[in-house]
This record gives structure tokens, sequence and C-alpha cells, in this order.
């Protein structure tokens, strides 16, 4: 669990844009490779939390078909209108968000996401009959496929195409997807190990007893091993379609479909048309409902773009949805309209920003209390544009969407949102350095200039000698992730990778993992946690995992070595004569549910 | 018998008169002066009006998103021009500092370029042959360059460079460096056009007349063709000084300008245009001083060089 994805959180011009993730490689996984995408990342109406739960379903909930949605239709042809193409739809290659959403109407993998009509979200058997079965405590995993489960050729899914399709996984050529389970199936570095379902040998940790059966033996145990399976880089292809490797790129952008829809054009950067896949059976599916018979995808439309064309609503836009969150310039007007707010699409995205506080530079714990004291968190949070803007103020590091989120304030964040200089002073008085030097990093962007205008004035008047330093926005990660940056303090921002607390408090504060661009960013390293977090992993009930994982979460924040800043949420319209929720998983619109209303 | 003294009038004179009867002109140079005495008694207004333009006065009004009560953007007797959205601060020293801010660069910069331009323009056009193709072949150079493209790689190096990691980049680092870009990028104009002024002028019979009568090119230079370059000089830098405040303004919204701490014109307005939909007030003050600083400054360039040559221009 060394490899995980973050977000950019690039602050520009009032408003955030997420422009992708990169994955930092450590402790033996791939080499960290940066994707580029502009993902989302938006707002919800004050004061309102919907709070949906994600959590582990049961059998009985991965069988199809998929829950109605009340008022829904079939038929009908659903547009998205969106700022860039998918940059990926070979499921080895998906990791960002807004690729993973456009999969799932095409892929399907073993395990997947499925959204209750109360907003909580499960984690299913997608192609899988149940959520896999394991008796060593998560060593040896068996997932049995379902009956009547085909590709759009018609020929059923089998267990060798589930093989294959992780044997794959350790081809070069697939170099953008998630890398856990690869190094889970296998001892040493997996890319050393293993060559790849290209080079003719196989993968003898995965078989195959019979064609509707699959066994995972991993090398060590992973009680969350099906959670990470839900992954869209999880998803499985035909072997019959991919045997050969030269076409991967056509693969890319035109995979075959095992899900509703198959892709009937697709012209990069430009547009991609889906229509129904005939073999695709509604019974097989918990997922997907596939209200519409058609897909329109429109590439190159930006966020502004889209929300005024989504405002004025008329022609084609009138069944359309947008996946691009909404223009920052917009949202006060939006959320200030009640008629425009009855077609929004609204709720958390997986993301916590956050302040990073460096502790191997700032050691002493009194003065990393004192800086979360001082903290101005709310005209950080007003300036950004409140709630809408950036996100909820948040006091935890696991966000609202990852399963075992509690809401603690360990340090009054949120009672005391402008910062309390006094008790600043005072901690400062007690830690022996009254006038400590605090190294600031921010952005070259406008609003990261603007925080640290706040940030420097709250520190100031705290007794802290401020130095901002800008850095460049294209780079920050790269700056930010080396051991001797010389910053003290600087933001980031984190999001689960599957549904399970350890892809969010392991990666960041798991001292073991420090090195030379590594995500521990804080360069946190406290025995009792590390040893907490191997506690952690070895639990089998996800109940006790979500639980153990937000006592850590507790744990790291009482030890001051991070700012909690937001919880990032998503905000978006839709066109009068269609229907989409919010997706409580991607922190995206939700197409799986989506239909054409009149 | 009274007799009407019969005194000749200087060119200078004669230029003074002329612009004297152009009302536009007079009217457009008083505005760039109010400007300009604004942007020196920045520090007495700020005191006059009992704020300054760092301390977020009105933050406690902002709603929850960050925005001043509309419509008017927070008006009142205590905010004239409103409240800045997102910080609070008060938009009138804002904008006052600002003017401030960016005149200053904008001066410096144009007297830097009109400086570089004049000295390498009539060295190319006086002395000619190689030193003439090679600083034309700069010229070129220089103007195919991408000047913003090369404001933004630039700014980062010089403060590398220059500052200690552990230290904070200095805003008169920022402020030098700027100045220096922008003279480095935007002399090329002034010394072509300076060039051929200077070229036609070379072989002219008065020029010559000093060369056979033995002058030095020192004194060829700055007594024979200098006073007749003031004329094109001064028409320049008024074109110049206006299009600097716009380029200074684009620079701060890219991000390599002076930080947020310094009150910038042309920030506001980059700024303004962000909030505009609702708060209109706050894209509005700058907006509309800055279009008529500029236009103030550009007619009364127009009536400087109508005054200093009625030739070249309209009919007055």
């Amino acid at each position: 669990m060394t490899v995980n994805r973050r977000a950019l959180a690039v602050l520009a011009a009032g408003a955030l844009v997420l422009t992708g993730c990169a994955k930092g490689g450590a402790g033996g996984s791939a080499p960290g490779q940066a994707s580029q995408s502009p993902s989302v990342a938006m707002p919800t109406q004050a004061g309102e939390s919907k709070q949906a739960k994600v959590k582990a379903g049961t059998p009985q909930d991965s069988q199809g078909p998929a829950i109605e949605v009340p008022g829904s239709k079939k038929g009908g042809t659903v547009r998205v209108i969106a700022s860039s193409d998918f940059s990926h739809l070979d499921p080895g290659q998906i990791y960002v968000s807004n690729n993973a959403q456009a999969s799932e109407l095409i892929n399907r993998g073993l395990m997947g996401y499925k959204q209750l009509r109360n907003g909580d979200v499960l984690v299913v058997g997608d192609l899988s009959a149940d959520t896999g079965t394991t008796t060593d405590g998560g060593k040896t995993w068996t997932f049995k496929l379902k009956d009547g489960v085909k590709w759009e050729d018609g020929e059923p899914v089998t267990s060798e195409d589930v093989k294959w399709s992780f044997e794959r996984l350790y081809d070069p050529i697939i170099n953008q997807g998630p890398t856990y389970v690869q190094q889970w199936l296998v001892d040493g570095d997996y890319r050393k190990t293993y060559p790849g379902a290209y080079s003719g040998k196989r993968l003898d940790t995965i078989e195959t007893p019979d064609a509707k059966t699959v066994v995972f033996n991993l090398k060590s145990a992973h009680p969350d091993f099906n959670m990470a399976l839900a992954m869209s880089g999880y998803g499985i292809v035909p072997k019959k379609h991919t045997m050969d490797k030269s076409k991967q790129k056509d693969y890319d952008k035109k995979p075959v479909a095992s899900g509703p829809y198959r892709v009937v054009s697709h012209i990069g950067d430009k547009s991609m048309d889906l229509e129904r896949n005939p073999h695709w059976d509604p019974a097989t599916d918990p997922i997907r409902n596939a209200y519409p018979d058609k897909w329109r995808f429109e590439f190159g439309v930006t966020a502004q773009q889209s929300t005024d064309r989504l405002i004025a609503d008329s022609g084609d836009d009138q069944t359309t949805i947008s996946i691009n969150g909404l223009g920052s310039e917009r949202i006060p007007e939006v959320v200030a309209d009640g008629e425009l707010m009855k077609r929004s699409i609204s709720g958390y995205t997986p993301f916590t920003d956050y302040w990073v506080i460096n502790t191997s530079r700032v050691k002493n714990p009194k003065v990393r209390e004192a800086l979360i004291k001082a903290w101005p968190i709310e005209a950080i949070h007003k300036l950004s544009g409140g709630d809408a803007g950036w996100g909820h103020r948040a006091s935890t590091m696991m966000s609202p969407t990852v399963p075992g989120f509690r809401k603690f304030d360990v340090w009054g964040q949120l009672d005391n949102p402008e910062g309390d200089i006094e008790a600043a002073k005072k901690l400062l008085a007690e830690s022996g350095e009254p006038n400590p030097t605090i190294v600031y990093a921010y952005g070259s962007t406008p609003l990261p200039g603007k925080v640290a205008l706040l940030v420097q004035e709250a520190l100031t008047k705290a007794g802290f000698k401020y130095v901002g330093k800008k850095i460049d926005s294209g780079t920050w990660y790269d700056s930010v992730g080396q051991l001797d940056n010389g910053f003290d303090v600087f933001r980031s921002g984190w999001a689960a990778d599957w549904a399970d607390g350890s892809t969010v408090m392991a990666p960041l504060f798991d001292g073991r993992l420090i090195a030379e661009g590594s995500t521990n960013y804080s360069q946190f390293n406290d025995p009792a946690v590390n040893s907490a977090i191997d506690e952690a992993n070895k639990l089998t009930d996800p109940e006790a995992r979500g639980e153990a994982w937000s006592k850590i979460d507790e744990q790291v924040i009482k030890q001051a070595a991070v700012i909690p800043g937001f919880y990032l949420t998503y905000l978006d319209l839709r066109g009068s004569k269609v229907w989409a929720e919010m997706d409580n998983w991607w922190g995206s619109t939700n197409l799986k549910t989506a239909f054409v209303a009149e | 018998m009274a007799t009407v003294p019969l005194a000749g009038r200087s060119p200078g004179q004669i230029a003074w008169r002329r612009f004297k009867r152009n009302k536009v002109g007079v009217a457009c140079s008083l505005v760039v002066a109010c400007y300009f005495l604004i942007a020196a008694g920045a520090p007495l207004i700020s005191w006059l009006y009992g704020k300054n333009a760092e301390e977020r006065y009105g933050y406690k009004l902002l709603d929850a998103s960050g925005y001043p009560p509309p419509p008017t953007g927070g008006m009142s007797a205590e905010f004239w021009l409103g409240i800045e959205p997102g910080l609070g601060r008060d938009v009138f020293m804002q904008l006052v500092f600002g003017i401030r801010t960016s005149l200053t660069i904008a001066l410096i910069a144009t007297l830097g370029v009109m400086l570089m331009g004049i000295t390498l323009g009539i060295t190319a056009g006086y002395v000619g042959g190689r030193t003439d193709y090679w600083i034309s072949r700069v010229i070129d150079v220089l103007l195919a360059f991408p000047g913003q493209l090369f404001l933004i790689a630039l700014v980062p190096v010089v403060d590398a460079m220059l500052v200690d990691p552990e230290e904070a980049t200095p805003n008169s680092l920022r402020f030098t460096t700027l100045c220096i870009v922008l003279i480095a990028l935007g002399w090329m104009g002034s010394a072509r056009i300076l060039r051929s002024q200077v070229l036609s002028m070379r072989e002219r019979e008065f020029v010559e007349a000093a060369k056979v009568s033995g002058a030095s090119p020192r004194r060829i230079i700055f007594r024979e063709i200098m006073p007749n370059l003031w004329s094109p000089i001064i028409v320049l830098a008024t074109g110049i000084l206006p299009a600097l405040v716009g380029v200074e303004a684009g620079l701060g919204f890219l991000g390599v300008g002076l930080g947020p701490d310094v009150p910038d014109w042309g920030r506001m307005f980059q700024e303004g245009v962000q909030y505009y939909h609702l708060d209109f007030p706050y894209l509005l003050w700058p907006g509309l001083a800055m279009v008529i600083f500029i236009i103030s400054f550009n007619l009364m360039g127009d009536a400087v060089r109508d005054a200093l040559d009625p030739k070249s221009g309209r009919t007055s």
C-alpha cells in the first residue's frame, strides 16, 4: 500500500482546478508517473452536507438488476460535456476519476460501486457473483463470475479473461493505472519479477480451477483486497481481443464492452458516441441502470462554457449533463438562484485538502499546535468562495466519503474558525521558542498568493517570523516531495483510492515510507502510529477497520502533523430534460443512473 | 509711436502656443497630471481618508462566499468605492496605491526604454555599417521574442539567483526585475524609429556642413541631430507609457508581477473580471480609472505630436 494518487489542486484565479493525479512510487513499487487530466472539484450549498456512507456490500447486494430510480424512463440520448477527452478507456490504464466514470459505462470489473437511493455507496460484486471470499484473513481470495456476463461479441466472460487481464497489467505497455494488486501478487519489485502477459509466461499466483472461478493467492494478507479491485484500473478485458499488443493504443480509445454500452465512434479530443451493447444483461448488473439508448460526449468545453450552456438550457443542452463542475466565476450566482439550484448536482468529492506541517523541520509540538491555533481557516474559506468554492471546513484527514469517517475536532478549528491568536501566543510562550521562523510555500497562481497573505497576517500576529516562498504551481509536488525542501508549511490534497482508510493514512503518515518523493509530506514518523497502521491493516471486519483508521487519523492530528483544511465539494448543473444525481464515490455527476426525463 | 516689439519665437514657444490652443489636449493633460498627483500623494490621501491599503477593514462585512454586500460592492461613507471581495480590503485605497505602483513602474520603464532606444537607435543610424547591421539584427531577434513568456520564465530564475532559500523574495527585487525586463523587451520599437530618423538626417546638408567644418561626431550628434529628434522622442514616450501600464497590468495576473500584498492597478482590473457578475463595482472603478487614464494619455500624446510637428498630424 505504498502508491497512491494525489490531487494536484492548483488554486487558479479564485477557484480550484484539480488538474489530475500523479502517482508517486515508494517502497519498491512502480516509479512515479504523472498523468495530467483536468478533473473536477467544486461546491455544495452552504450548510447542506450529504454525508453519504461508503461501505462493503453483501452478496445479495451484488445481484442485478440495479435499483430502479423512481420516475426513470428508458431511451433517448444523454449528452455529456467535458473539458477534455478521456485519456484512457483501456481499464489497465485508468486512474483518474473522469476516465473511470466513462469507463464504468463500458467496462466491468470484478467489483464496483453501487449507489443506493439514499446516497450511500456499497462496494459490491460486479462481474463477480459476490464480494469475494477469503478463509485465511485476506491472503487467498476466491471470486465466482456471474452467469450470463458477456462481451459485446456475445462471448462469455471467463476466468481466463480475468487472469489474462491481471497478467496484462505487468507488461510495460500498461503504465498509467494503479499498481497495488500487481505488487501484492508477487515477491519483490513486480516489474522485475514477472514480465507480463505478452511474454508468454503465466502468473501462477492467479488460479482458474474452472471457467467461472478465479483464485488470487496474495503474498501477504490484504483484507481490503476486494475493495481495491473496485478501482477501474482493475477492470477486465477480453483475452481474445487484446492478444495483439501493438493494438493497445486503439483498444485504449475503443475498448471491447462488457458493460451496457459500446463505443461506436471516438474522435480524439472532439467527441465519443456510445450505443447499447446488445449482449449486456441487466439482470447481471447491480450497478448500472443504463436508461438512455445512446450517449454523446462532447469534449473541449471548458467549465465556464459548460456552466453558461447549462444555465441557458436551450435546445440539445436540455438533455445535457456536465462532468466539469461549475466554472468558479459562476458559483455564487448559481448558488443564489433557487431555480437553477433545482437542476444542481452537488456533494463531496473524495478529496481532503490540508496544510502539511513538515515535522522534520518544525520539531517542537507546541509550535505545531500554535500554527493550527493561529491558522485563519475561515478567512481562507471566504476568500476561496465559501462552501461552494473550495469546500467545507475540515477537521480530519479522512474525507466524509471514506468508510469509518468520524467527525472530531481536536484543535477546536470548527468552533473557532477565525483562529485563536491568543492561544497560539500562549503555546509559543510555553514552547520556549516565542518567535520561530516559519517558511510557508505557496503556488504561483493568484489565489494561493492571497491565502499566503492571510497566513502571513495571522502568523505574524501570533509572533511567528513568517517567510513566504512562491513555487511554480506546475511542479508543486516535485518541489514539496523532496526531503530537504526547506519548507515548513504547505498545502496538499489527497483522496482515497478505494473504500478503505488505509489508502489515506498509510501513504501520508507511515514513517517507514519516508523517502525522496514519497507522499508522507509531513515526514511524520511515530512508532505508535506505524504499529497502529500495521494493526489496522490486519483487521478483516470492514467496520472495525474503518474505526481503526479513524483512530489513527485522530492520533496523527493530535500530534499536529497537519492543519486540516477542506473537504472538497462538487457542484454542477444538468439540463432541464435530463435527470442526474451526484456520484458519491467519484465525487462528480453520476452517469450510471442518469436518464432522459422527457 | 508705440512699437510692438518684434520678438522671434523659439520652436518650443511656437509648439507651446499650438498646444494651448488644443482644448482637448489641455484637458487631458490636466487629467493625466491629476493621476500623477494621486500617485505621488497616495500616503497623504491615505492619511486624510483614515485607512491604508493593507488592512482587511471590511472582512466582517463579507458574506459566506466572500462577496461584499450587493449591489454596490459595499460602497458606503466608510468605504467610498466598496470592499475588495475575498479579502475585505478598502477598494479606494487599493486603487490609489495601485495607481501609484503601476505609474511608478511604467514611468521608470518608459525612461529606460527611451534611454536605450535613443542610445542604440542613434548609434545604429549614425555609425552605420557593421554596428548598424548588428544592432538591427538584435532588434529583429528581440522583436521576435514572446515578451510575456520571457517574463514568466525569467522572474523565477532571477529570484533563485538572488534570493536565499530561507528568505522570501522581497517586493523591491520583483519591482526591479519587472522594470529591467520591461525595458529589455520594450526598447526596440523606439530604437528602430530613431535609427531611421537619424539615417535620413545624416545625409542632410546641415550635417554635411558640420562635418566639413570639422565638428566632432559628439558635437554632430548632440548639437545637430538630437535637437531634431526631440519631437519624435516625446511622441514615442507618450505612446509607450500607457502601453506599459497595460503590460504591467497583465503580468500581475500571470503571477509574475508584484505579490498580492502590493496594491496593483492591473491586478485589480483582472480580478474584477472574475467577480463582475455579482460585484460589478469592483470591476467598474479600476476599469474606469484605467480607461480614463489611457484615453487621456493618448489624447495628450496626440496633442503633443500635433503641437510639435503640425505637418505630420491632423490640421489644427
